[in-house]
C-alpha cells in the first residue's frame, strides 16, 4: 500500500476537520488514497470530542472575545486546546483493515510513530492507554480515532509549547479530572515539546515526518479537486453549522 | 426535574448524565471524553431508557445497554455498560 503524504499546512478548524472526513469518504469510494497529513489550526481553536457537551467543556464567551473557533469533532474523546503556534497537529487516515482491529493496539501503532518522532528529537515518551503520550508522566500528546464505514482515522496533537493562560481559560477543565489523578493544579499535568528540547518547529516537523514515514511507501501528494470541494462543503455546511456545534 | 451526575469511571474516561424524570425518564444526555465505535450507538442507549421508570434497577438499564451494544456490535473504549449505568442510577437518585 502507497500513503500520500500531505506536508505541513495550515487551516482554520473546519477546513481541518472537513479534510479529514473529505479523505475518508475518498478513500471508502475509491478517489483518495491512503494518507498522512501534517496541519496547524489558524486561528486557534478548541475541538471537542464527537460525544461532549459543549457548554460543559468550552468557555465559548472568552472563545468569542479571544477570537478562538469552537468545533466539534468527529471524533471521541475530550477538549483540546489547538494553539496556532503551540502545536502540530496529524492525521492517519487508510482502510481499517491496514491496523489492528483490537481499537487500544491501533492506537499503541499510530501512536508509536509520534513516539519516534520525540525520540529523533531526543525525547523519551511512553505510551499511556487509551490514547495519551506521556513524558516523565505528563501528557505530552493526545489522539482521536474513529472508524466509519471501513476506514479508520486517527488525528491527534503533539504540544510543541504552552500557552497555559489561554489554555485553561478557554476550557472548562474538569475537576473531577483532577481530583482522581491526586494533583492540585492542571498545569501539572501537560507538558511540551519546548520544555525538554530547545528545537524549532520546523525541527519537531521533521521528525515526526521522518517517524510516520519509515519503512512506508509514500509518496507527497496533493490534494485532488474532489477533496477540496467536499471538505469546503462539509466546513459550511456541517462543521460550522450551531446543529453539529450544539449536538450535544 | 432535570438532574445531573458525573463521574471518571473506572475504565479511565468521564461520563456525565443529565436526565429529565418525573415517575419515568422523559430525557436523557450521556456525555463525556470516551469512545464508543460506531458513534451513533449513543443515540439508541438514550432512546432505549425514555420511558423507564424512575426506580429502575442497575441491572436492568445494564442489561438494556449491553443488548443495544451487542446488537451493534458496538465496541466502548473508557466506558462500559455498567459505568453508564451506575451513573445514571446516581443521576435518578
Amino acid at each position: 500500500m502507497r500513503w500520500r503524504v500531505i506536508g505541513l499546512e495550515t487551516h482554520d478548524a473546519y477546513i481541518n476537520m472537513a479534510l479529514d472526513e473529505a479523505i475518508s469518504e475518498g478513500i471508502r469510494t475509491g478517489s483518495s488514497p491512503p494518507t498522512i497529513r501534517f496541519y496547524n489550526w489558524e486561528p486557534g481553536a478548541v475541538s471537542i470530542g464527537y460525544f461532549q457537551g459543549i457548554r460543559d467543556e468550552v468557555n465559548l464567551e472568552v472563545c468569542r472575545e479571544l477570537g478562538v473557533d469552537c468545533i466539534r469533532r468527529w471524533t471521541g474523546g475530550g477538549a483540546v486546546y489547538h494553539d496556532s503556534g503551540g502545536e502540530l497537529t496529524y492525521s492517519v487516515i487508510a482502510p481499517a483493515g491496514v491496523f489492528p482491529k483490537n481499537i487500544i493496539e491501533s492506537y499503541r501503532l499510530i501512536c508509536g510513530w509520534i513516539i519516534r518522532g520525540l525520540e529523533i528529537l531526543g525525547i523519551e515518551a511512553e505510551f499511556r492507554p487509551v490514547n495519551d503520550i506521556l513524558v516523565k508522566d505528563k501528557k505530552i500528546s493526545g489522539s482521536a480515532q474513529t472508524r466509519r464505514g471501513g476506514i479508520l482515522l486517527q488525528h491527534g496533537t503533539l504540544l510543541y509549547g504552552l500557552d497555559l493562560k489561554t489554555m485553561f481559560s478557554v476550557l472548562n477543565v474538569s475537576r473531577q479530572k483532577i481530583t482522581d489523578k491526586m494533583i492540585k493544579s492542571a498545569e501539572e499535568r501537560v507538558t511540551c515539546v519546548l520544555m525538554h528540547r530547545e528545537a524549532g518547529r520546523e525541527e519537531v516537523y521533521e521528525a515526526l515526518l521522518k517517524a510516520f514515514t519509515e519503512d512506508k511507501d509514500y509518496g507527497f501528494g496533493a490534494w485532488n479537486r474532489d477533496e477540496l470541494v467536499r471538505a469546503r462543503e462539509l466546513a459550511e455546511k456541517k462543521y460550522k453549522s450551531e446543529e453539529w456545534t450544539f449536538l450535544r | 426535574m432535570i438532574t445531573h451526575s458525573s463521574r471518571k469511571v473506572k475504565e479511565g474516561k468521564i461520563v456525565k448524565v443529565e436526565v429529565d424524570c418525573e415517575d419515568v425518564i422523559k430525557k436523557l444526555r450521556i456525555t463525556g471524553d470516551f469512545f464508543l465505535h460506531p458513534e451513533d450507538v449513543l443515540d439508541d442507549i438514550e432512546k432505549t431508557m425514555v420511558g423507564l421508570k424512575k426506580d429502575v434497577s442497575f441491572e436492568t438499564l445494564v442489561i438494556k445497554i449491553n443488548d443495544i451494544v451487542k446488537n451493534n456490535d458496538a465496541r466502548m473504549i473508557g466506558i462500559s455498560p455498567e459505568s453508564i449505568a451506575e451513573v445514571l442510577r446516581e443521576a435518578l437518585k
